[in-house]
């Protein structure tokens, strides 16, 4: 595709510095991405990683400064240029077509042609040829749509490579990843770097940035405030260097206490295709780590149990028996669920932080007509209780930053007053500083009697949060691990079905 | 519905007895939604022609297509060549250009050709042309005001959908009051609608202070009108001049109501005319080819009775 | 993207999207006032108020349903139907109850429950059935204009003379010379806004039309949203029927032909969006008086020959839309 071929290429930055309207977001970026070298660029959500890349691979102009290639500045016309000259951006928001399949959307804008004609014979070779190099097993007849997403990535990269990108910038590649699948996803990238492809990531997880980068750059603020080779930089050193301020102490110490009564039961819940006879219990005030590979059917087993998707099982709330065939139902005997999709399924982004955060708990604002007064009373407290920063309280919330989405989901769920509940994945792609004040907040919610089931993908996260941690497997509950069982390793066999022994599962 | 009926018992007829099925000749009757009054009155007699032509000719068989429009009308004259073997078509086209070219393969295929009320776009392909003359419809309706307004005056006119219908009529009405005195105001179409022309009448009545007399050119256009003279309490308006003989227009004319005090024919019977000279045609050595004018006479009080057909429901 | 830049714009869109049908009725009330000096007279703008009020009636219904992002083209051919069911209900029943006004209620209430049942079975082949909207209104679009040809054999249904003049005054009366359309239409629009900005309903179609999984995971029952929706446009149809009908005693073929896209066109003009999540209702009031003012001021101007009212009037839609756009919209 690229007139540059299988040369390999270098990209610069020098004194970039970029404005929108009258607010400057960079201040003098100077970066460099040499030839076999993975550059980690961190920072904390809104510190300019999204602006830098994007004036990277073309999608946004510097106001000042230069973009080189090989030391030859260049202007990028927009990003189809970049692309052209063997510059990839992925999105973290994945940039495929929902309705076409696999294949169609790694060859979409350069099919391949025979004539007139596609050549879809050499389209499905190539696209197999690819994902086998990505070790991914994704149909490529498949809609993009009714995939995983770790194999929406793994697609993006495929995209990238079919267009054979010299300069390869993934923002947050291994936010919808778990750790198996950010391992091929390593040693592909590892794979690239030998080939000396010039490869650009941010992630949030600091562990990897250690793991895969040869340099890093830490942003703050629109300024890089620390820059070196990765060997130099030791996880609380990045961290501190990304927040400004010391954060080892990242999960809080708990302090409430548990409750000896149930707040909930689940016996024998099945929801078909996706889980079978799950049953566990929890109790007042006790927080829940729920975890096991992407696909192994906890966020559905959530849903099943709110009445999201059609479920069997039987179902305890304070002891009472309840029949929760909607989210209505359940949230009215204190059950709510937390969805891992804020984009998609947590918050309406063309709409106001006011009716985000009371569409959940609507009816409690309304008598004949609804109360904006308290609406505007109960989103002051909300800003205040979470932390929320808009720019205005009428922004929409699209605009806002992942992690004041996040702490705006959770101050909607929150409001509608549930005793029990279920936060599916609390921090992805949020930044370290916001990590810390969700795992406050969700520590302060179990203090109050609040039962909290906690899902994440992040090994570390579930085992620093929860009191006690169930593992998942294929639909079914592989174990239990509590007190000083709870590592990685103890969690990790039992989400892979490695473990002999198969203790407290229901 | 009866058009359901009708092919359904020619086929069990056709099963029942193939004897004589094959000298049975098959007419095809291809005509226009009911999608307006007129048009309903039209359907009315088609249907009601083809009833009794089956009752009389037993060698006769009927096919009757009702289109919404003209491609659809297209379609149903290709099909009934294809699949009913017609031996005559008798059709009220949409649009003359449009259906000359199907019309005109019929005629090739050797079935006989009638056409109603609008002429083909080629002179010559039709066996027999039952005309209506909307030139003299518009003439018929000018020589009336005319002679109702004596001394001049104001009126308004009513035009229907924008087609040649509707030009021929209101050139033959212009050109009957040329010279007379008669001023007309301003023209708008009412779309043969009651509803457009109800809005039409309200905005003419705001308009203009005085206006002696209404051209509505069609029946339903004024009902509407009336409708709206009535709601505005104008008296200075004398009379309305419809057109078509809708049948509760042809009762208020025969009773003497003063506001309508005439109405010109443009009968939708005229279908039933043209079925039955085909079946004639068909069945007979009668000669029917060449053209058939049925002329638009003017409907006064003293004649209203005859033009009153308690059936139709037009 | 940076949010400086977002908010900036945003802020420019709103204040244009608020402006733009306003100023494309002032525009168009100033040139009908220099085109004709009756245009501002009481008599006209009563006329023009009163025939607004069937499709502005069942253009505020339509508001709630596409901002929930449906839509609905039935319902054109809805009125023509219930409006021939009426006239049916009332001639079959003149004999043994008398002209009167129990009749005329007898001919309301059916009026009201047939538009029910049609935005009921509009609404469940849509929510329950999940065929699209567009599909299963365009289905019923022709089922109805079919029915009530059927019913009118072709022809047109005529009230009974006998009842005419008991039901006219429902569209030719009034109080204070205000006539009853006018006031009904008042009070459905005053109605429709108060729910769409204050009523959790109206919050809920927004949501559900602007994310309908965001509404389903915050325990929005996404279903009856919709169909309620669907119900109370059929409702309003029946209602700006129940004006129809006094005012020419009859339903034909040709009733409430083409009403469905004037009522949409009304809706989108008002600024509300096509695709759903957000809603005006009294955009939508002024996007019907726009359309009824273009007909009135083309009627009462010399100058402009009529075959060209169509162009005119696409020509002021397309205009008002786009002043509502925001100037820079960019891919």
């Amino acid at each position: 595709m690229s007139g540059t071929g299988a040369s390999n290429l270098s990209l610069s930055l020098s004194a970039i510095c970029r404005s929108f309207g009258p607010v400057q977001v960079l201040h003098d970026i100077d970066i460099t991405l040499a030839p076999g070298e993975v550059h980690a660029l961190i920072g904390e959500n809104g510190a300019g990683k999204s602006t830098t890349m994007k004036i990277m691979s073309g999608y946004l102009a510097p106001t000042t400064g230069e973009v080189r290639l090989n030391g030859t500045p260049v202007s990028f016309a927009n990003s189809q240029d970049a692309e052209a000259r063997g510059v990839v951006l992925i999105h973290q928001e994945f940039n495929l077509a929902d309705q076409l399949t696999v294949e169609q959307n790694i060859f979409l804008g350069h099919e391949k042609r025979r004539g007139l004609f596609l050549d879809k014979a050499a389209m499905r070779a190539e696209t197999e040829a690819l994902l086998a190099r990505l070790n991914c097993s994704v149909d490529p007849l498949a809609r993009v749509r009714d995939i995983a997403n770790a194999d929406k990535q793994m697609v993006e990269i495929a995209k990238a490579l079919s267009r054979n990108a010299q300069v390869l910038i993934m923002d947050e590649p291994t936010a919808v990843l778990t750790e198996r699948e950010a391992e091929t996803l390593f040693e592909q990238v590892d794979r690239l770097k030998a080939q000396g492809v010039a490869i650009l990531f941010t992630s949030h997880k600091l562990d990897e940035v250690k793991r895969i980068s040869d340099q890093i750059t830490v942003l703050r603020d629109g300024h890089v405030v620390s820059q070196g080779v990765a060997s130099d930089y030791n996880e609380d050193q990045m961290a501190e260097a990304m927040v400004g301020r010391d954060v080892s102490s990242l999960y809080p110490v708990r302090e409430g206490e548990i409750g000896s009564d149930l707040a909930l039961e689940v016996a024998g819940l099945t929801v078909p295709g996706f889980a079978t006879d799950i049953s566990f219990t929890l109790r007042r005030g006790e927080i829940l780590g729920f975890s096991g590979l992407i696909g192994s059917g906890r966020t559905e087993t959530m849903e099943g149990l709110v009445g999201l998707r059609s479920a069997s099982g039987a179902v305890r709330i304070n002891g009472k028996d309840v029949s929760l065939k909607s989210p209505r139902q359940a949230q009215a005997a204190g059950l709510c669920y937390l969805t891992e999709d804020r984009k998609g399924r947590g918050l309406l982004l063309d709409k106001g932080m006011r009716e985000n955060l009371t569409l959940q708990s609507l009816p409690d604002f309304t008598r004949l007509v609804i109360d904006q007064g308290a609406e505007d009373a109960a989103l002051t407290q909300a800003i205040e209780d979470f932390d929320i920063r808009a720019p205005t309280r009428e922004v929409a919330v699209g605009n806002l930053s992942g992690g004041n989405q996040q702490k705006l989901l959770i101050a909607k769920v929150m409001l509608a007053d549930p005793e029990v509940v279920i936060i599916d994945e609390p921090t992805r792609g949020i930044d370290i500083g916001t990590k810390q004040q969700i795992y406050e907040f969700i520590h302060a919610l179990s203090a109050q009697g609040k039962s909290i089931i906690v899902i994440s993908s992040e090994m570390q996260e579930v085992i620093g949060l929860a009191d006690r941690v169930l593992v998942m497997r294929s639909g079914r509950i592989e174990g239990e691990v509590s007190g000083a069982e709870m590592t990685e390793d103890k969690i990790v066999r039992l989400a892979m079905g490695l473990s002999a022994q198969k203790e407290g599962a229901a | 519905m009866k058009f359901t009926t009708v092919t359904a018992a020619a086929m069990v007829a056709a099963l029942a007895a193939p004897a004589w099925a094959q000298d049975t000749k098959v007419i095809g009757v291809s005509i226009p939604a009911a999608t307006h009054g007129w048009a309903g009155g039209m359907n009315f007699h088609a249907q009601e022609a083809v009833d009794r032509l089956e009752e009389v000719y037993p060698g006769l068989d009927f096919v009757l297509a009702t289109a919404s429009d003209a491609a659809k009308q297209v379609d149903d004259i290709e099909d009934m060549l294809a699949t009913r073997n017609i031996s005559a078509l008798v059709v009220l086209p949409f649009e003359s250009e449009p259906l000359t070219g199907p019309v005109q393969a019929v005629a090739e295929s050797g079935a006989w050709v009638t056409v109603v009320d609008r002429g083909l776009a080629v002179e010559g392909i039709e066996d027999l042309y039952v005309a209506g003359d909307n030139s003299g419809f518009g003439t018929v309706s000018g020589e009336f005001m005319v002679s109702a307004m004596p001394e001049g005056g104001d009126i308004v006119v009513f035009r229907g959908i924008p087609t040649t219908i509707d030009n021929e009529r209101v050139a033959g009405f212009e050109a009957a009051i040329e010279g007379s005195g008669i001023n007309v105001l301003a023209m708008e179409h009412g779309n043969w609608n009651r509803d457009d022309s109800f809005t039409v009448m309200e905005d003419f009545l705001s308009k203009y202070d005085k206006i002696d007399a209404v051209w509505a050119s069609d029946d339903d256009m004024a009902i509407g009108v009336l409708a709206a003279i009535e709601a505005a309490g104008r008296d200075d308006i004398q009379f309305v001049l419809g057109g078509a003989g809708m049948k509760e227009m042809i009762a208020r004319t025969r009773d003497g109501d003063a506001m309508i005090p005439a109405n010109v024919t443009y009968p939708p019977a005229m279908i039933a005319t043209a079925i039955e000279m085909t079946a004639v045609g068909l069945t007979s050595t009668a000669p029917v080819s060449g053209t058939f004018v049925i002329g638009s006479v003017l409907v006064t009080q003293e004649n209203a009775a005859e033009f009153y057909y308690a059936d139709s429901p037009f | 993207m940076a949010m400086a830049q977002m908010t900036q714009t945003a802020k420019i869109s709103v204040d244009l999207k608020v402006l733009g049908p306003i100023l494309a009725l002032v525009a168009l009330i100033i040139v009908g006032a220099l085109l004709n000096g009756n245009f501002l007279s009481a008599g006209n703008i009563s006329n023009v108020l009163s025939r607004s009020a069937f499709i502005g009636i069942i253009a505020v219904g339509m508001t709630f349903v596409i901002t929930s992002g449906g839509l609905d083209l039935s319902v054109g051919s809805m009125a023509a139907f219930i409006a021939g069911l009426m006239i049916l209900v009332m001639n079959g029943l003149l004999p043994s109850m008398g002209a009167g006004w129990p009749l005329v209620m007898v001919g309301m209430v059916t009026a009201i429950v047939a538009g029910t049942a049609a935005g009921f079975i509009n609404g469940f082949l849509i929510t329950n059935m999940r065929i699209e909207a567009f599909i299963v209104t365009l289905g019923t679009m022709g089922i109805y204009r079919s029915l009530v040809t059927w019913l009118a054999d072709g022809g047109t249904l005529s009230l009974d003379f006998g009842m005419r003049s008991v039901i006219r005054p429902i569209y030719f009366d009034g109080i204070l010379g205000v006539s009853w359309p006018i006031l009904v239409f008042a009070l459905v629009a005053i109605c429709g806004e108060v729910v769409m900005r204050r009523a959790a309903f109206g919050r809920h179609a927004a949501a559900v039309g602007s994310n309908d999984q965001v509404a389903r995971y915050s325990s929005v029952n996404v279903n009856r949203v919709r169909m309620m929706t669907y119900v109370m446009l059929g409702v309003l149809v029946g209602i700006a029927t129940i004006m129809y009908v006094p005012r020419l005693g009859s339903a034909s073929p040709s009733t409430g032909v083409l009403w469905e896209l004037e009522a949409i066109a009304a809706v989108i003009i008002g600024g509300t969006m096509l695709k759903g999540g957000f809603g005006r209702v009294w955009g939508t009031v002024i996007g019907v008086l726009i359309l009824s003012l273009i007909d009135n001021i083309l009627n009462l101007t010399d100058g402009v020959s009529p075959y060209l009212n169509g162009a005119i009037q696409g020509v002021i839609i397309i205009l008002a839309v786009i002043l509502q756009r925001d100037k820079k919209a960019e891919g």
